[in-house]
């Protein structure tokens, strides 16, 4: 009973922190369903978000202003980025793969010169600052409104996709990009939202965490592994298997990290390998026709 | 005969601007006439150790700009060659490796991470180059893993843990509980802490593991709250224990235990303010030392380096000046780059505490190969002088109070005729 009592706060805490993770991935998944490009300039973007945050909070503009506007700047960057892809459309993969890894690199830099390579703070208002008590136990109060953040994004996203005639153009788009376009859909525009949207996600995602990892130029790299793990985890192209897979990646990170704590970062391969061994096409990964 | 007199002046124009210099400044001719002597900077720029490797290099930097003023050592221009070592103990052999065979690099200069040292030590006593681990704090590197042609500078985890584990459990209580990165230098930072608290009638009731690049520390802050210890040890560095700093303060637990971090460097809580600066904590210098020479030093960084972030030099940048200038002293001295000739100069080299700008004098232990130093305990400062002064040094211990006894049994460094003879 003891056992159980104690593990109570450590699965909260691997819920509230697989919601994170799965902010983290919503955004990598949208374009990888979309555009079946692998945006290795995700973790980038991520960061970018974050310091563009930083930037606005320093003109002195309003947090929470500074969270709405520092994503629409990020997009803005993310649909750079896109015009630049253009040209590796209908290419091996290989080509879009080496333009966001180089992209990634570029905005890294940029990052470092334009706000130096060392430690920067996104504070937060004093209202979402502190700590509170969960079942005795003393826990930031941040990081509860930042899984419950990631919840309302998932959840717009959710409506986005599924109630609103944008959310059908993109899944058919993912679906089935030739029908789309022959049904007179300009899949080239579509694409650039898209893209939009996902960079925007991982913007999101980099002022949410912001506060929890800290910011630095490299901070991507500590978000685009894990993404990359819980889509294909997932199941690629997958919104709910995205989501599922972020929770179960949560859940098992923070109970080895409580339990057998050297296991923690390990752990959440080790559930990858485990999984992609049993069932290759993720948690909720559509049938390929092979398998069908 | 107009045109001939005209190219004349032409050639006489040319002529000039290009010995004109070289006559102004003798040693620069004198210097540049030979082979300038390259000094590999083994660094990190990225990875868990990024920013600190960015601040020992400019450490290095500065003691390499000084000498190239004078003219350089032994007549030769001193050129610095810096590769990223990524904090990956692969890359370190790849890049040590590459640095002495295809760079004709005449030494080695820098680490932050122990395994990463230890990777380079390899490769550089397989060819006999002299290296110098700058800024790596395992007790191993001066101990079981010590080379013939490795010198390590900055104080260890047992160096750090002897100054402070006996007060800590007579203020704070008896109950351990040990933080440790799971590398090399969080291994046996704990270990010796680990011994030190037990022979001390202290207790260590958990050790939690944090493995490198950890983000998140809730898990382990929430168990540390299970346990109640009376002490938490932190043995955990670079971006981690920023990440940690920063989580700890967010979840108010920065005075729920009495924290204790091993060795805190200046760059991984620079900029993270002052809320972040809890605990205790060891270090081997601070720019606020009121001791001879400090305020020259901090005013020459700042002329040296008006735009970087970090505004005040700390531990780390010292350390890659203070041992970067010491080699240069000894290649000086030895008259010669030769390896075993450097090398014996190195060994049970004294060093002034004015010269070091440090309380105590310090010295290279022969056995070891490591830099006996003066270690500082400090904490937050609750009245700073200026927005930087962030610590308040709360006492020193001398380097025989502190050294490391097991290293000298541990470090079996290898004979001068095993050796290679080196010399670029």
């Amino acid at each position: 009973m003891d056992f159980l009592l104690n593990l109570l706060p450590h699965l909260y805490n691997g819920i509230s922190l697989g919601l994170l993770f799965a902010l983290i991935a919503l955004g990598f998944m949208l374009i990888v369903g979309v555009m079946e490009v692998i945006n290795l300039a995700h973790g980038s973007l991520f960061a970018l978000g974050a310091y563009f945050a930083i930037a606005l909070i320093g003109f002195k503009v309003n947090y929470y202003i500074a969270f709405l506007l520092a994503p629409l700047l990020v997009a803005a960057v993310g649909m750079l980025l896109e015009l630049c892809m253009r040209r590796t459309y209908g290419k091996d993969s290989l080509y879009g793969l080496l333009l966001t890894f180089g992209a990634a690199l570029v905005i890294e830099e940029v990052i470092r010169l334009a706000w130096g390579s060392g430690e920067k703070q996104l504070v937060v208002p004093p209202e979402l600052s502190g700590a509170m008590l969960v079942g005795g136990l003393i826990y930031a109060k941040y990081r509860l409104y930042a899984s419950l953040a990631a919840l309302g994004f998932i959840f717009l996203l959710y409506v986005f996709l599924e109630k609103t005639p944008y959310g059908a153009m993109i899944k058919a788009g993912a679906h089935d990009s030739e029908m789309v376009r022959a049904l007179g859909i300009n899949l080239t525009r579509l694409r650039l939202f898209v893209f939009a949207l996902g960079t925007a996600l991982a913007a999101v995602a980099g002022i949410v965490l912001a506060p929890i990892w800290g910011v630095r130029p490299h901070m991507g790299v500590d978000a685009v592994i894990p993404a990359f793990l819980i889509i294909v985890l997932g199941g690629v192209g997958s919104f709910w298997g995205a989501v599922l897979a972020g929770i179960m990646v949560g859940i098992v990170v923070g109970i080895t990290g409580a339990y057998a704590s050297e296991w923690s970062l390990l752990s959440m391969y080790l559930l990858l390998i485990a999984l992609v061994t049993f069932r290759a096409r993720g948690l909720l990964g559509k049938k390929t026709a092979l398998e069908a | 005969m107009k045109r001939n007199r005209r190219k004349l002046l032409q050639m006489l124009a040319a002529g000039s601007a290009f010995y004109g210099p070289w006559t102004v400044n003798r040693v620069w001719s004198q210097a540049a006439q030979k082979k300038p002597l390259v000094i590999g900077l083994t660094m990190d720029a990225s990875g868990q150790y990024g920013a600190s490797g960015t601040d020992e290099r400019l450490g290095a930097m500065l003691a390499i700009r000084e000498f190239n003023d004078k003219g350089g050592v032994l007549g030769r221009r001193i050129e610095a060659l810096h590769m990223d070592t990524e904090t990956t103990p692969a890359t370190g052999s790849r890049v040590a490796e590459r640095m002495i065979t295809r760079n004709e690099a005449a030494f080695l200069v820098g680490a932050l991470h122990s395994g990463v040292a230890n990777a380079i030590s390899q490769v550089a006593q397989r060819y006999g180059c002299v290296y110098f681990n700058t800024n790596s704090s395992s007790p191993t590197e001066a101990g079981k893993d010590c080379h013939r042609v490795k010198f390590v500078w900055d104080g260890n985890g047992t160096n750090f843990a002897h100054a402070i584990v006996k007060n800590a459990i007579r203020v704070n209580g008896r109950n351990w509980v040990l933080l440790t990165n799971d590398y090399v230098w969080g291994h046996q930072t704990s270990k010796a802490t680990r011994a030190l608290v037990e022979a001390n009638g202290g207790k260590i009731v958990e050790e939690l593991m944090v493995p490198q690049n950890t983000r998140d520390f809730t898990s382990y802050l929430l168990k540390l709250q299970q346990i109640k210890p009376n002490v938490v040890a932190a043995a955990v560095g670079g971006d981690d224990i920023k990440a940690l700093r920063q989580q700890v303060v967010q979840s108010k637990l920065d005075k729920a235990f009495a924290w204790i971090n091993n060795q805190q460097d200046w760059p991984d809580v620079y900029g993270l303010g002052p809320d972040a600066v809890f605990g205790v904590f060891g270090t081997n210098w601070y720019y606020r030392l009121d001791l001879p020479g400090v305020k020259e030093f901090v005013a020459k960084y700042q002329k040296t380096y008006p735009g970087v972030q970090i505004k005040v030099p700390g531990n780390v940048f010292y350390n890659g000046y203070v041992s970067t200038r010491e080699l240069l002293r000894c290649v000086e001295e030895a008259g010669t780059t030769n390896n075993l000739a450097v090398i014996k100069k190195l060994e049970g080299r004294k060093m002034s505490a004015v010269d070091r700008m440090q309380t105590h004098e310090a010295y290279i232990n022969a056995a070891t190969h490591q830099c006996q130093q003066t270690i500082y305990m400090a904490s937050y400062n609750d009245k700073p002088a200026e927005p930087d002064d962030i610590f308040r040094i709360l006492s020193s211990a001398p380097p025989q109070e502190v050294e490391d006894k097991d290293a000298i049994g541990a470090c079996k460094l290898e004979s001068y005729e095993a050796t290679p003879s080196y010399e670029q």
